[in-house]
């Protein structure tokens, strides 16, 4: 089983790094690292607070977008160019597919990531600040968002096309996202407006668990230029995510069982 | 009864579009068995629902009703899929693969190790022809080239049953010809192919049975030999008619004729099986021509498969008239 689905995640690593958008992201977040060293200097606060907050967030938005793209695509084009009939006639189970396709995705993103974060490292070391590890604890719990965020478009992804799927993916991530500032918002609203909004909610993951830095959480202010939060919520947010991938991942298999691939 | 590598039994395949607003019967009760060890040519032409029939045996494609199993195993069985070979029809590929890393794929899912893997890669690769192409990448490939790398992909696993989808498709003749000759082989070391083709040539050379589906149902089955009419058809002469023979020496040689060609003055014709024919070669002495061939024409494949498939053609066509009246079907 582990070696099918290797042997799937390893095909799909082939083919994600053939993807030439993905290289212009690279160039885009390393600009965008650039461009914060320029920034800290006209700032009035420490320049590495820019690099920090510019890396960080170059993380989260071209990382989920770059989930949400692979996840809408890799699994559609194995459809529509039937590249797929030539694997599930062999002994390989759907469900294996599906999570080798998605092996694949997470070690794609997990590079990407990776060089995001060193480009920022890179950046925070020019500027004569270390990496603190409140920062560690931000670039781990973006790389969980980032991978959750690639199970949410792989399942839509299972059973819709990549237009509809990237839109769906788009949504779900960006409520997830912004659940405080909706619950918060509604909070004096009418009641059914209340529970709508809290049923709306938890049908979407929480993301924003991901992207603490700013927030109070326990009465607490977080940052990451401060007080960050502990492993032990890192550790649960990455419960919440990989609770949620599974999920969503089950959900994809099964919907990927029942097509017929024409 | 035989011991069977596909038993299929009334295998029905209606596709609906979103809502159910459309529906496309597909198959419409398909029974065939293939005997293990034996080449089965699955014949029809376009829509016929032979793609259809094998993407259901390869679990592509569920079906709506009927049964099937391959190797004694039940549709959609792994065990059953270990076993197997496939190459689906145009094959698409990976393009950014070469046929090697093709092939190391398809091990990988055949659970194969490294070494073996690497080793019946080498051995197919040169099998199929492409020992020249190992470094291209299969974007590179002519669609004859994609066709034997799959061919070596669907091999991987030494297969006992081997199912193609127009295997001959996009190849040159003497492609055409390794592939058959590479069929051939198969049976010999004790394989069952399982075949779809249009060119009927290719079946009659090499099957040992054949089935011949049109508009979703079966039209016939069994061996080449078994199904084609062994009644006299006609006869076939070729003539070489006298050195400025006229439009009357044309007509009274080809009076009767159901098929006349004429090249320069050589006359080739088919005279009706009830002819006379000591009479006719009487006739054409008498008119000067020189009898070059005279041979009975029995009833071939190919005159099988256009009878049958237009039969078919007819068979919906009123059908679907008598749906348009309301009258009840013939």
């Amino acid at each position: 089983m582990i070696g099918r689905i290797w042997a799937i995640a390893l095909n799909t690593f082939r083919e994600a790094a053939r993807i030439r958008v993905l290289y212009g992201i690279l160039v885009l977040v390393i600009g965008s690292n650039l461009l914060a060293i320029f920034l800290g200097q006209l700032a009035i606060s420490d320049a590495d607070r820019v690099a920090r907050d510019v890396g960080l967030a170059g993380i989260s938005l071209f990382g989920s977008l770059t989930a949400i793209f692979l996840g809408v695509f890799l699994l559609y084009t194995e459809v529509q160019r039937r590249t797929i009939h030539a694997i599930v006639s062999k002994p390989i189970s759907r469900w294996e597919f599906v999570v080798g396709k998605y092996a694949g995705m997470v070690v794609v993103l997990s590079v990407l990531v990776g060089v995001f974060a060193v480009a920022m490292i890179a950046m925070l070391t020019v500027q004569g600040a270390g990496v603190s590890a409140g920062v560690a604890k931000a670039v781990v719990l973006a790389w969980l968002e980032v991978i959750t965020v690639a199970a949410i478009a792989i399942f839509f992804s299972s059973f819709s096309t990549p237009f509809l799927s990237g839109i769906f993916a788009l949504a779900m991530w960006v409520i997830g996202r912004l659940t405080p500032d909706l619950e918060a918002a509604t909070r004096a609203a009418a009641p059914w407006i209340r529970v709508t909004t809290r049923v709306a909610l938890e049908i979407v993951p929480d993301v924003h668990l991901f992207a603490v830095s700013g927030r109070t959480i326990d009465g607490a202010a977080v940052s990451v230029h401060g007080d960050f939060v502990p492993w032990s919520y890192v550790a649960l947010a990455a419960a919440h995510g990989v609770g949620w991938t599974i999920g969503l991942l089950a959900l994809a298999a099964l919907l990927f069982h029942r097509r017929d691939f024409v | 009864m035989a011991d069977l590598a596909i038993d299929v039994r009334d295998l029905k395949k209606t596709y609906r579009t979103p809502f159910a607003l459309k529906k496309v019967e597909a198959l419409r009760g398909v029974t065939f068995g293939v005997e293990r060890g034996h080449i089965f040519g699955f014949v029809g032409p376009n829509g016929a629902g032979k793609t259809t029939t094998i993407r259901i045996l390869m679990g592509l494609v569920r079906p709506t009703a009927g049964s099937a199993t391959l190797l004694g195993h039940p549709l959609a069985s792994r065990d059953a899929r270990r076993k197997i070979g496939f190459l689906p029809e145009s094959p698409y590929f990976y393009d950014y693969l070469t046929v090697g890393e093709l092939c190391d794929l398809a091990g990988r899912l055949f659970g194969i190790d490294a070494a073996a893997r690497k080793r019946r890669a080498d051995e197919l690769i040169e099998k199929v022809g492409l020992g020249g192409a190992r470094g291209q990448s299969l974007k590179k490939f002519s669609k004859g080239m994609l066709q034997r790398a799959g061919l070596a992909q669907a091999l991987m696993n030494d297969p006992e049953l081997v199912v193609l989808d127009e295997p001959m498709s996009g190849l040159d003749p003497i492609g055409r010809k390794e592939v058959r000759d590479l069929i051939l082989e198969l049976r010999d070391r004790g394989k069952t192919v399982f075949f779809s083709t249009h060119i009927l040539s290719d079946v009659e050379a090499i099957t040992d049975r054949v089935a011949i589906v049109a508009r979703g149902q079966l039209q016939a089955h069994g061996t080449p030999a078994e199904l084609v009419s062994h009644a006299l058809q006609g006869v076939d002469v070729i003539v070489k008619l006298a050195p400025g023979a006229g439009a009357e020496a044309d007509a009274a040689l080809t009076t009767g004729a159901t098929r006349v060609r004429r090249v320069g003055d050589e006359l080739s014709l088919t005279l009706a099986a009830d002819s006379d024919v000591d009479a006719w070669i009487a006739r054409a002495h008498a008119a000067g021509a020189r009898v070059m061939q005279i041979a009975p024409r029995h009833e071939t494949l190919e005159d099988l498969f256009v009878r049958r498939v237009a039969g078919a053609d007819r068979a919906a066509a009123a059908v679907e008239a008598a749906d348009a009246s309301g009258a009840p079907a013939p």
